[in-house]
Formats: structure tokens, C-alpha cells, sequence
């Protein structure tokens, strides 16, 4: 009885945020779908729009790849230091994770804008490769898709490596000794026992690596120069440059689609992970 | 020799990790008028040409209000709703804090999109209002994830003492929960506000003649190179490292454990 006179009180105090995401958040995004069928009547044009014109298609494509390219390396960039960093002594750990979670607080702009210096036309690396004479003209790092694939993946790692290296403190030490008392050699300890352990953690945070690229649009726009654009670039060109809204909303329609779907998809993974 | 090339490689990865960071500090020191590593001379040319800019000075000041006043909001109505979250037994609790959660995961450009095309329609496109609900609705999953798990560590027990000893609610969440969870508050209040002071995508889509200073900055490196960037990159992590500090002291003083956010 006391518990459902206490519901209203309770669900007052949830209701002015609840009003507020629901009209200023939920609302667009709904009216946006919306937007992209019924606009001027009910129809698919703008869904045809995209499958039809081939820019689409190729920024699609463009960005799938880019985002299965930064997966790929951040899974085996933070594979190894996930690994390393799990027989570290407590103290060096907190220093790890301290220096993994630091990237966090800086401005992603400022973390793009680093590559530039480091890696640009007159940028460290170029400077010396000229100096010492090994090229005669700038490598090109940056403004195609490896300096995209550069920037993303300096951004995304630690989204990988965390839960990557959480999950690798949960295994029991004592099941890999286990199997060595049974003979099995280091290596067939890893392969057998360990890497399967830690595969639930590393497919979860890939596929959230995967999602968080298919929507960045600062990496490719400042490492990319105009000439790698991704999908989030699109969006950007087709409502701030051409004012087509439907085409934006399709568009936008199929980007959310594809990272909810991908969303559920690692939490089911990473929620079988966690039970097994 | 497995043992080392597993050692180096860790220390490769975390090095390519902090590089950004470590690298356009000294830069914005610099006296040289181009990207020269390491820098030829120590000047503070480049502090000088952002604050005496006054387009810079604007943006810097529009950042600032629209994080103050966003956060502000979010930190009120978000630490509200957690309250309810938490201790209430309602239904459909899930499916509203995925409601609160979700400008976490969707991505920041749909929200751009979305946005846009709703203020357009009601007036509020290139507008100071629309651009503080913009990043209100962005900092709201900070400060309910936070508020959450501040709450939830909160016993329950003194706050139905102190209501049975015949505080009113106001009297309760004043002198008893507030006081119990101001660590956490701020705490919040600094994720929002960060998370405002740092937003790029959102602001570049719904802003109209409005700057901020992640803004101007896009622009300026979408467009060239200008070593006053490196100041301003330095200006913000020196506000995160201070930002970050303060969280981690009151997230402990406030007896939330720093592993349970991620």
C-alpha cells in the first residue's frame, strides 16, 4: 500500500527532465524520421534517392570501410597493451589506465589538430625523414583516408582497450595454471584458454568502436581535408551547404538504424561475456 | 623475449595514445611562426593573439554562458530524475533512463540533424536558446549516470529517519541529502559542463552566427593552419587536468569509486 502511494511522488521528481527529452530530443529525432517519408506524402523517393545516386552509395562504402580499417587497428593495438598492462604491479596499473583515460579529457580537436603537427606536410616526422634525407618530397600522411584511419583510431582506442583490460582482471589466474599443471605450453595456454576468455570483451568493444566511427565527423573533416568524407561530412554538406532536408533525414534514418542495431548487438555480446 | 616485445609494444601504444597531448603543449610556447618540432624559442605570442583577438574573446564567452547556463539545467532536472530513478518503484524505469542515456549513444551528428530541422521549423535555428538546449539535452546522460550512482550508494534509511522525525521532503533533500551528496553534484555539474565547453558537432549545425570557441576552432583548422590553435588546445587541457582533478577529489571524498562510471 505505502509503496503505491509513494509511485506519483516519485515519478514527479522523473517528469520535468522526462518532458524535456521527450520534446526536445525524443520529438526531433521522431519528427526527422518523419520527415523522411512523408515529405511531400507518404513516400520512399528519398530512401531511392540514396541507393540511386551513386555519391551516396560511395560515402556509405567509404565509411564502412574506414570503420571495419579502425576496428581492425584498434583491436590489435589494444589487444597487446590491454594484455601487458593486466600483470603490471597495482601501482603501474592505476598509471596505465591514468594515461589511457587522459585522451578523455582532451578536446578532440585538440587531439586532431596534434596529428597535424606531428604528421603533416611540415610536420615533425616529415621534417625529419627530409632532413635525413631518406624522401626527397613531404609524405602524404594526412588528407586521405590512412590519416583519417590515424585520428580515429588514437581517439577510439581507450573505448576498446577499458573494458577490453576490465575483463582481462576478471580472468582466473588460476584456470591458465591449471592448464600449464596439465602441460599445455604458454602459447597453447593463450590460444586455448586465455584468448577465448577475453573474446566476448574484445568483440563488444569492437563493435563500439565500429559504431562511434561510422558518426565522427571532426576526424575526417580536418584529417581528411574535404577529401575523405564520411557520412556525418555528408549530412553536414546536405543540410548546411544544399538545404535538402529529406535526403539529410533518410540519410541520417539509416545512421541511426545501423548503430542501434550494432548497439544492442555488442550489449547482448558483452551481456553472454559476462554470464558465461 | 616475449615478456619485452609485449612491454614495448604496450608502451608504443599508450605513447601513441598521449602523443596529441604531449605534443601541442610546447608548441603553443613556441616563437616560430610555422609548425616547427621542437620549438626554436619560448614566446607567449601565441596566448597573446588569441586573448587579444576580440572574435576569440566573443566565442569564449558564449562557450562560457552556454555551459554555464546548459550544465545548470541539466545538473537541477538530471539529479531530480535520478533521485526518482533510484528510489522509485514506478514502471518503465529502464526504458526512461534509456531515454536520459541515449545522447550518449546516438551519434552527436543525428542529434545535429534532428535538431536542426525541429528549430528551423519553430524559430529557435541560430539562436542562444536553442544552442543552450542543445547542450543541455547533451549533458543530461552525464549527470544522471553520476547522480545515479551517487544515490544508489546513499542509504536509504536516513533519509526516511529524517522524514519520520518530521522533516518535510524540501527539509530532507535540504539539510540531508544535499549536504551527503555534494561531491557528486559538482562532479556532475563539471561532466556537463565539459561536455558543453568541448561540443563541436551539435553547435556547428544549430549555431547560425553564433561562435563558440570549439567552433571557431573547427573552422579555423577546417580552413588552415594557425599555430594560435596550439594556445588554445593548451588553455583546455589545462582546464580538463584541473577539471579532472577536482571530479577525482570529490568523486572520493564523495565515496564513488572512479571504475564504477566506466
Amino acid at each position: 500500500m505505502a509503496m503505491i502511494r509513494r509511485m506519483p511522488a516519485e515519478f514527479g521528481y522523473v517528469l520535468p527532465l522526462l518532458l524535456l527529452m521527450l520534446a526536445l530530443f525524443i520529438l526531433p529525432i521522431a519528427l526527422m524520421l518523419a520527415r523522411s517519408v512523408t515529405q511531400p506524402e507518404w513516400t520512399i523517393e528519398h530512401y531511392q534517392d540514396l541507393i540511386e545516386t551513386s555519391v551516396y552509395l560511395r560515402v556509405l562504402g567509404r565509411t564502412l570501410q574506414i570503420a571495419l580499417i579502425t576496428t581492425v587497428a584498434c583491436a590489435l593495438l589494444g589487444y597487446p597493451l590491454a594484455y601487458w598492462m593486466r600483470d603490471l604491479s597495482p601501482q603501474r596499473q592505476v598509471l596505465a589506465v591514468a594515461l589511457v583515460v587522459l585522451p578523455f579529457w582532451i578536446s578532440i580537436l585538440v587531439r586532431t589538430y596534434a596529428w597535424i603537427v606531428v604528421l603533416g606536410n611540415a610536420g615533425v616526422v616529415n621534417r625529419v625523414l627530409l632532413d635525413l634525407g631518406l624522401v626527397g618530397a613531404p609524405v602524404s600522411f594526412l588528407y586521405n583516408e590512412l590519416g583519417v584511419v590515424i585520428g580515429t583510431t588514437n581517439v577510439l582506442l581507450p573505448f576498446l582497450v577499458l573494458p577490453l583490460f576490465a575483463a582481462m582482471v576478471r580472468i582466473d589466474d588460476r584456470l591458465m595454471q591449471a592448464a600449464e599443471s596439465l602441460g599445455a605450453s604458454r602459447a597453447t595456454v593463450f590460444r586455448r584458454v586465455f584468448f577465448p576468455l577475453s573474446l566476448p570483451a574484445l568483440a563488444a568493444g569492437s563493435i563500439l568502436v565500429f559504431i562511434l566511427t561510422f558518426g565522427f565527423f571532426i576526424t575526417p573533416a580536418i584529417l581528411g581535408g574535404g577529401r575523405v568524407p564520411m557520412v556525418a561530412n555528408a549530412l553536414d554538406l546536405l543540410i548546411n551547404q544544399f538545404a535538402r532536408w529529406e535526403t539529410a533525414a533518410a540519410l541520417s534514418t539509416v545512421l541511426l538504424v545501423v548503430t542501434l542495431a550494432c548497439f544492442a548487438m555488442s550489449r547482448w555480446i558483452g551481456a553472454r561475456g559476462a554470464t558465461s | 623475449m616475449t615478456r619485452f616485445l609485449l612491454a614495448a609494444s604496450g608502451v608504443l601504444v599508450l605513447a601513441f595514445l598521449c602523443l596529441p597531448a604531449l605534443i601541442v603543449i610546447p608548441m603553443s610556447f613556441s616563437s616560430a611562426n610555422s609548425l616547427e618540432f621542437p620549438p626554436p624559442g619560448f614566446s607567449l605570442r601565441w596566448y597573446e593573439s588569441f586573448l587579444g583577438d576580440p572574435r576569440w574573446v566573443a566565442a569564449l564567452k558564449n562557450s562560457a554562458l552556454i555551459a554555464l547556463v546548459s550544465s545548470t539545467i541539466a545538473l537541477l532536472l538530471g539529479s531530480l530524475a535520478a533521485y526518482g530513478l533510484v528510489r522509485g518503484t514506478f514502471r518503465g524505469r529502464a526504458l526512461i533512463e534509456g531515454v536520459f542515456i541515449a545522447p550518449l549513444v546516438v551519434p552527436s551528428v543525428i542529434i545535429a540533424v534532428a535538431l536542426y530541422i525541429f528549430f528551423a521549423r519553430i524559430g529557435l535555428l541560430g539562436s542562444l536558446p536553442g544552442l543552450i538546449i542543445g547542450h543541455t539535452v547533451l549533458g543530461v546522460p552525464y549527470v544522471v549516470l553520476v547522480m545515479s550512482v551517487a544515490i544508489r550508494s546513499f542509504d536509504h534509511r536516513i533519509e526516511q529517519v529524517a522524514l519520520s522525525l518530521g522533516a518535510s521532503t524540501t527539509t530532507m533533500f535540504r539539510r540531508v541529502l544535499l549536504p551527503n551528496m555534494l561531491p557528486s553534484v559538482f562532479a556532475a555539474w563539471i561532466f556537463a559542463l565539459i561536455a558543453s565547453f568541448d561540443e563541436v558537432i551539435v553547435t556547428h549545425f544549430i549555431a547560425g552566427p553564433y561562435d563558440t570557441v570549439p567552433k571557431r576552432m573547427f573552422n579555423e583548422l577546417v580552413l588552415q593552419v594557425n599555430p594560435t590553435i596550439t594556445a588554445i588546445a593548451t588553455l583546455l587541457i589545462a582546464l580538463s587536468v584541473v577539471a579532472i582533478g577536482i571530479v577525482v577529489l570529490l568523486l572520493r571524498r564523495g565515496g564513488v569509486k572512479i571504475q564504477s562510471l566506466t
